[in-house]
């Protein structure tokens, strides 16, 4: 990941079990790709009131009592959330110093992670997130409510963690020839995530083989020009099935692809294919849009 | 937007469930006391009510917001339903639904920027008035028992919160409904009840067109109360969400909510409801009830239809003094005690543009015209302060017999008669330079001023030059915007 695009790379952490993870993924990335790192821990306000009121009636200036009571609920519960995300984040500059890197920024912000990283986004050069937070933990299955949302919020590449961490040896790049896949094959070509410390497999799922080979044949060609060495390969059938199936035969670590081509509305009624990877594959993601 | 709108929805269900539910209890009174007032039956302040509840819990742009049938809206009705009739209410609100949308497309929520503090300030006090005169028709004529019951309901709605644990849990009004109607049913008091004010909802609301002739005549007679009404429903509106914005530290999309307004009065009027708009109180009650999503305007609407679809029965034998006693709570919580406290610190010009809002919405019952009386005066104020940032320099030099004018800040049609008297056109010299690079000119009255400066000085045999016109008249074009840029600013602020 030597030649990565300029800027920070993020991590967005809260108190999860995949917080560690993502630290230890991000310091790794950061030492690949000689970027500062930027450790974010975001405050959520539910803006919801715990204590109970069901007077019903108004009283004389309820409006300016109301506003008084709400404001100093939320004041002493975002005191509270914000002391523990301190050490959250200081606990992960601790970790990014003991591995040695120097240029380190940790900072707290208000608001949903998705607010947070659009209005990041410019200083950005890549975001790792895990693939659910604090709200989820515990369920085996499933992804953050917040994960789609962020992910379409920014252009950014991102990176989700799902397993603890290893260092990454295999990626798989599924090719499909959409927008997305095709931005994501010339920043791949390019070098822009990739060094030695990889070893990449493209792959291409389509219902015939010669379908997925005519896909096989473009990327091949993009990354011969950019002289980098990949394993390719051409499948026919299911296009998640294939490329689970894919990716426990080979031991892939990270699954790189173009994501959320479509807009939200076609994936919600016809389930979206970055999605469905996410839920079913194991491995971790390199997203790009 | 998928998952905001899930957010919206699913975000709060308990809480937005149970403000819900408090809500519809206090909706229930408040839309047949708004029916009374319009002159119509209860049902269609009762229908308008589900109606506008819900189909703003769907389309509207500020989650948390109740709307419903409100006196606002009604009181600018009294009038058509009295020479024309109700069908042509139900018509008249339809057409100003489409007129709300169409609002909402040209973005008019943006004026809301001219309606000061104390213009809002005038708007909910005059609002209280009014809530409060509309219940003086049932205090008057009647006997005591009347009085001594209104009484009792006031009391049970401000004290049984006070009362340990339930006091928390069950709504005030409700039990100052249900005491009384125990008390007049049993006691066999022989007062108003609600039954008495005309028809109640004995079935679910069903859809039909207004009863009225498609023509231009039609259109003429529906449309100045249109207007009225699209006006002041989306002005409470529009205040009523920038009140749940600031007690929820959350942001609204007001031109979603403008254009919502407009499909629910729509909506209101083709199931024969009468037109509404969003409530202070009830927004206020909900938020305090821990409503926070669409979930609980959608609660509130259903409840309501169900209460009232249910239990006619039981609702037609409710004195009519649990109502106004509910009623006289809304007026009291609706006004702004503090701004009375505020006449004495307040700056006289805001202390005259909220009590000329009040008088002029007492007057005409019309909140559109108070408001803006108000955003009129508050303008005038504004202009008049303005015009007082502008002085003028001058200094003579001998040797050239020079004197030099240097004229420094704001000048438009309020100032321009102050900046013609600053010159002295008595005193008899060879040139007269007048410096205006560090003034703005903001309208034609005052180029016009500028005019009349120089040949009033070249009349008395001086030979006038303008420095700086250029920069000075930069303001005077119409797409002349600071915008956001500093250094803009700056220029205003300083000088060139």
């Amino acid at each position: 990941m030597t030649a990565i695009r300029k800027g920070l790379i993020l991590a967005a952490i809260d108190g999860s079990e995949l917080s560690n993870s993502v630290i230890d993924y991000t310091i790794w990335i950061c030492k690949q790709s000689q970027s500062p790192v930027k450790f974010l821990h975001t405050i959520e306000h539910s803006h919801h009131s715990d204590i109970p009121h069901h007077e019903g009636n108004l009283t004389p200036n309820m409006k300016e009592h109301l506003l008084e009571e709400l404001s100093d609920e939320e004041r002493s519960t975002s005191k509270q959330l914000i002391a523990d995300g301190k050490i959250i984040i200081n606990n992960a500059r601790e970790q990014a110093e003991q591995a040695g890197l120097t240029d380190i920024i940790a900072k707290q912000r208000h608001g949903t992670l998705p607010e947070a990283l659009v209005d990041l986004e410019a200083d950005l050069a890549m975001v790792v997130l895990g693939s659910k937070g604090e709200d989820h933990q515990g369920e085996k299955q499933g992804l953050g409510a917040q994960l789609e949302t962020a992910i379409r919020a920014i252009h950014t590449p991102v990176f989700i963690v799902k397993t603890p961490f290893s260092a990454p040896k295999k990626m798989m790049f599924a090719y499909n020839g959409s927008p997305t896949s095709k931005t994501a094959l010339q920043l791949i070509a390019q070098g822009h995530f990739c060094d030695q410390a990889l070893e990449i497999h493209v792959v291409s799922v389509k219902s015939t083989l010669d379908d997925a080979q005519v896909l096989i044949d473009e990327a091949t060609a993009v990354f011969e020009q950019a002289n980098v060495a990949v394993t390719t390969t051409a499948l026919a059938g299911e296009a998640v099935d294939e490329l689970t199936a894919y990716q426990q035969q080979n031991n892939i670590d990270v699954t790189a692809m173009g994501a959320f081509s479509h807009g939200k509305v076609h994936g919600f009624f016809f389930g979206s294919f970055t999605t469905r990877m996410l839920l079913e594959s194991k491995t971790n993601f390199l997203l790009i849009r | 937007m998928l998952l905001s709108a899930k957010q919206d929805w699913l975000g709060n269900i308990r809480g937005d469930i149970l403000a819900g539910i408090v809500v519809a209890i206090a909706l229930v009174p408040e839309a047949i006391a708004f029916s009374i007032i319009a002159g119509v039956d209860p049902k269609i302040g009762l229908y308008a009510s589900f109606a506008i509840a819900v189909i703003i819990a769907i389309v509207g742009g500020r989650a948390g917001m109740i709307s419903a049938a409100t006196a606002a809206t009604a009181l600018l009705m009294v009038t058509l339903v009295k020479d024309y009739g109700l069908q042509y209410l139900l018509a008249a609100t339809v057409l100003a639904g489409v007129i709300q949308i169409i609002a909402g497309y040209l973005n008019l929520h943006k004026f809301m920027s001219f309606v000061s503090k104390s213009v809002m300030t005038g708007f909910l006090n005059a609002l209280a008035i009014l809530i409060f005169m509309a219940q003086v028709p049932e205090l008057i004529g009647v006997t005591w028992h009347m009085y001594a019951l209104t009484a009792f309901g006031l009391a049970i709605i401000y004290l049984f919160p006070y009362v340990p644990v339930v006091g928390k849990i069950l709504p005030s009004p409700l039990i100052n409904i249900i005491v009384l109607t125990l008390i007049v049913h049993f006691m066999g008091i022989d007062v108003r009840t609600i039954g008495d004010m005309g028809d109640l909802p004995d079935t679910l609301p069903v859809f039909l067109w207004p009863d009225v002739p498609l023509n231009m005549e039609t259109f003429l007679i529906v449309l100045p109360y249109s207007l009225s009404i699209a006006v002041v429903g989306l002005l409470e509106s529009l205040l009523t969400a920038n009140v749940i914005d600031e007690l929820t530290d959350t942001e609204s999309d007001k031109k979603r909510e403008c254009k919502g307004q407009g499909i629910a009065n729509i909506g209101s009027g083709l199931i024969g409801g009468m037109a509404g708009c969003a409530m202070i109180g009830q927004s206020i009650i909900n938020v305090k009830s821990g409503g926070r999503g669409r979930l609980s305007a959608m609660v509130a609407g259903i409840v309501l239809l169900i209460l009232v679809v249910f239990l006619s029965d039981i609702l037609k034998i409710v004195p009519m003094a649990a109502l106004v006693a509910v009623m006289i709570m809304v007026s009291i919580g609706t006004f702004n005690w503090i701004s009375i406290k505020e006449l004495k610190t307040n700056p006289s010009s805001a202390s005259i543009v909220m009590i000329a809002t009040v008088i002029v919405v007492v007057w005409t019952h019309n909140l559109a015209i108070g408001v803006f009386t108000g955003i009129l005066i508050g303008s005038l104020f504004m202009a008049q302060r303005l015009s007082q940032f502008m002085y003028i320099e001058s200094d003579y030099d001998d040797g050239s017999d020079t004197r030099t004018y240097n004229v420094i800040g704001q000048i438009f049609f309020n100032s321009s008669d102050r900046f013609i008297s600053f010159f002295d056109y008595k005193e008899a010299v060879d040139k007269i330079v007048i410096d205006v690079h560090r003034a703005h000119f903001w309208d034609i009255t005052a180029v016009s001023a500028l005019d009349k400066v120089v040949i009033k000085l070249r009349r008395e045999g001086a030979d006038v030059s303008i420095i700086g016109l250029n920069e000075a008249s930069e303001t005077l074009l119409d797409k002349f915007a600071v915008h956001d840029k500093p250094e803009e600013i700056e220029k205003i602020m300083g000088g060139h």
